[in-house]
């Protein structure tokens, strides 16, 4: 019989989560935003929401960040960077995908120092969703793993409660008094999207010559907000600003972006990515094909931002489906 | 090993190669607690290192010389970016930032026996010469040398005294080319006025037991390429390593993809069978 957390107990779950470190949730904010924010005492998050304007990579990789000093008596050192036990509530099925790919990324056989400290000190509970017209979850079938500390089902009657780890164990028993357990069915959820077996990806190019691209690119406005907002994107630019005491230095990095005309152009103003429609299908490639130790796996876990978000109300899918194929 | 975080290393020689090319000698700095110190220096022709200049930033430099037991490292430089233009200030004794080393350099097992067919344009040079020292340092394992290097006049050709020496003790064939010729400096013996490509013409090796390996400005890859299949050679044996925007080293930042190739981890050598087909790879 499974656990459940009544509606009238939810509440109590939140000062019990509060406990255990910082609770970010998404929060529709007062000027109709829907984003991952602190809950603070008092506020509900809406676990109802569809998607929320930047996904939970912001916590992962802040838009920018100090990842080295310098002093010329010390050389280079890493930023002694405090990390905060940090608690995600209604992490949605794609999202928490997308956190599965920026693990494979970033905690590889090199770490990424930052980011590891901060993964290690953030539990993930995930909620069910219902998905809108945007999303595509359901067409993706991403070999993504949708993993959590602990998921929360949506029922009429609370939210069914399923632990996936020992974290999740700690907080199963630390919500002992707010648990009830009864007869109920349990519907299926969209972690059924992920984790599929990898289907293999066409190892050659996308055909550059369709109309499609061109078409795609000619609307373009090369905002990059797609990119922003995409859980898997997480391409960076690092800057260094000495120090006015001509002794130190802070080494920066901040998101970066492939669909800006800087992102491939190196010393001398050779750019790799010349044109639009270049850059769209170095995109296209990263959220279908896959990059480096990660190719075949595709970046898309169909959380429908980049189309929310897309001033010209540009839309892949059928690109994808015509050169991927569908979900088999 | 730690390759996010640069390590000291002290420049030891600066040497002036052309009107904006440095060679620059580094030697990292023996602090007796970064273990990655040692291993900067310990590189495949054709790998790189990310260099930092302090306050300015770091930029991906091709290693030019030989892996040395003293841990020293040569980079060739062009001061045309934000980083290398305030290099040339630098000076010996300064503390720069390096770590690495990145990415996958020659196949020099593949190169055992073969003849070498060595293609360099411009800067691309730099990354060749670590190539051809260490062919150079293994006289059993190899074939013939040939170097086929062009610049766009003769005060821009880098190494042309090591490289005449070379062909002089007839260790390599060298062949130059120049896009125009300088009044003001004595133009090299059998140097041709004419484009990289060029140098093909006439050329005659056997493709079934040489290896190209090109380097050189984008450019120039699709003549050459075009002059290599129709002398007869197989995609895989043609090597290029490629130039791209690598800010990480590590398949992060996501800048290099190549494909979906990235530079900095999958390349920067890539035979000639991998790019094959796929869009802006070399051109």
């Amino acid at each position: 019989m499974p656990y459940i957390i009544p509606h009238t107990n939810f509440e109590q779950m939140l000062i019990l989560l509060r406990g255990c470190g910082l609770l970010y949730a998404p929060v529709t904010d007062s000027d109709g935003i829907i984003r991952f924010a602190l809950l603070k005492p008092g506020m509900l998050p809406d676990l109802n929401a569809v998607r929320t304007l930047l996904p939970p990579k912001k916590y992962l990789l802040h838009p920018q960040e100090a990842i080295l000093t310098y002093t010329h008596e010390h050389g280079y050192q890493k930023t002694d960077t405090e990390v905060q036990p940090l608690i995600l509530l209604g992490v949605h099925p794609c999202d928490l995908a997308g956190i599965s790919y920026l693990d494979q990324l970033y905690l590889n056989d090199s770490p990424d120092p930052l980011y590891a400290a901060r993964r290690a000190a953030l539990t993930l509970i995930g909620s069910s969703c219902i998905p809108d017209d945007l999303c595509s979850c359901q067409q993706n079938l991403s070999p993504l793993q949708s993993s959590c500390d602990l998921f929360l089902q949506q029922t009429d009657d609370g939210f069914i409660v399923n632990s996936f780890s020992l974290r999740g164990e700690e907080l199963v028993e630390l919500f002992q008094e707010i648990l009830e357990q009864r007869e109920l069915t349990v519907p299926a959820d969209n972690r059924r999207f992920f984790g599929h077996p990898l289907r293999p990806v066409p190892r050659s190019e996308p055909d550059a010559s369709l109309p499609e691209w061109r078409e795609l690119s000619r609307h373009c406005l090369g905002c990059g907000s797609c990119s922003i907002c995409c859980p898997t994107c997480s391409c960076f630019d690092v800057l260094e600003f000495g120090g006015l005491d001509r002794n130190s230095a802070e080494r920066v990095r901040r998101w970066d972006n492939c669909l800006l005309n800087s992102h491939a152009r190196i010393a001398g103003g050779v750019s790799f990515q010349k044109e639009m429609a270049d850059r769209f299908r170095y995109r296209y490639r990263h959220k279908y094909r896959g990059f480096g130790q990660l190719q075949g796996i595709p970046g898309c876990v169909g959380c429908g931002r980049c189309r929310a978000t897309c001033p010209a109300g540009l839309d892949l899918r059928p690109l994808a489906l015509q050169l991927e194929g569908g979900a088999s | 090993m730690n390759r996010s975080i640069p390590v000291q290393a002290h420049i030891t020689a600066v040497q002036p190669m052309t009107d904006d090319t440095t060679l620059y000698t580094l030697r990292c700095s023996d602090t007796g607690e970064i273990s990655s110190s040692d291993t900067v220096a310990s590189f495949l022709p054709g790998q790189f290192l990310e260099l930092s200049l302090p306050g300015v930033g770091e930029v991906p430099i091709s290693y030019c010389g030989r892996p040395s037991p003293d841990g020293a490292i040569e980079l060739c430089i062009r001061h045309v970016g934000r980083v290398t233009l305030p290099l040339q200030h630098a000076e010996c004794g300064e503390a720069l930032g390096v770590r690495g080393p990145f990415g996958h350099g020659f196949p020099l097992d593949d190169y055992q026996g073969q003849d070498l067919l060595l293609i360099a344009g411009g800067l691309g040079m730099a990354p060749l010469r670590s190539l051809l020292l260490a062919l150079l340092n293994q006289p059993d394992k190899r074939g013939k040398i040939t170097l086929l290097y062009g610049a766009r006049q003769r005060g821009k050709l880098l190494f042309l005294e090591e490289l005449l020496a070379l062909q002089e003790q007839r260790r390599i064939v060298l062949q130059l080319a120049v896009d125009r010729l300088d009044e003001t400096m004595p133009h090299p013996q059998e140097c041709r006025i004419a484009l990289l490509p060029a140098l093909l013409d006439g050329l005659t090796f056997d493709p079934l037991r040489t290896y190209a390996v090109l380097c050189g400005p984008p450019i120039v890859y699709p003549q050459l390429l075009s002059g290599l299949k129709r002398l007869g050679m197989a995609d895989e044996r043609i090597h290029v390593s490629l130039e791209r925007r690598m800010k990480c080293g590590l398949g992060r930042c996501g800048h290099c993809a190549v494909g979906t190739y990235l530079c900095c981890v999958d390349g920067p050598v890539f035979s000639y069978r991998q790019l094959s087909g796929i869009e802006g790879a070399l051109e």
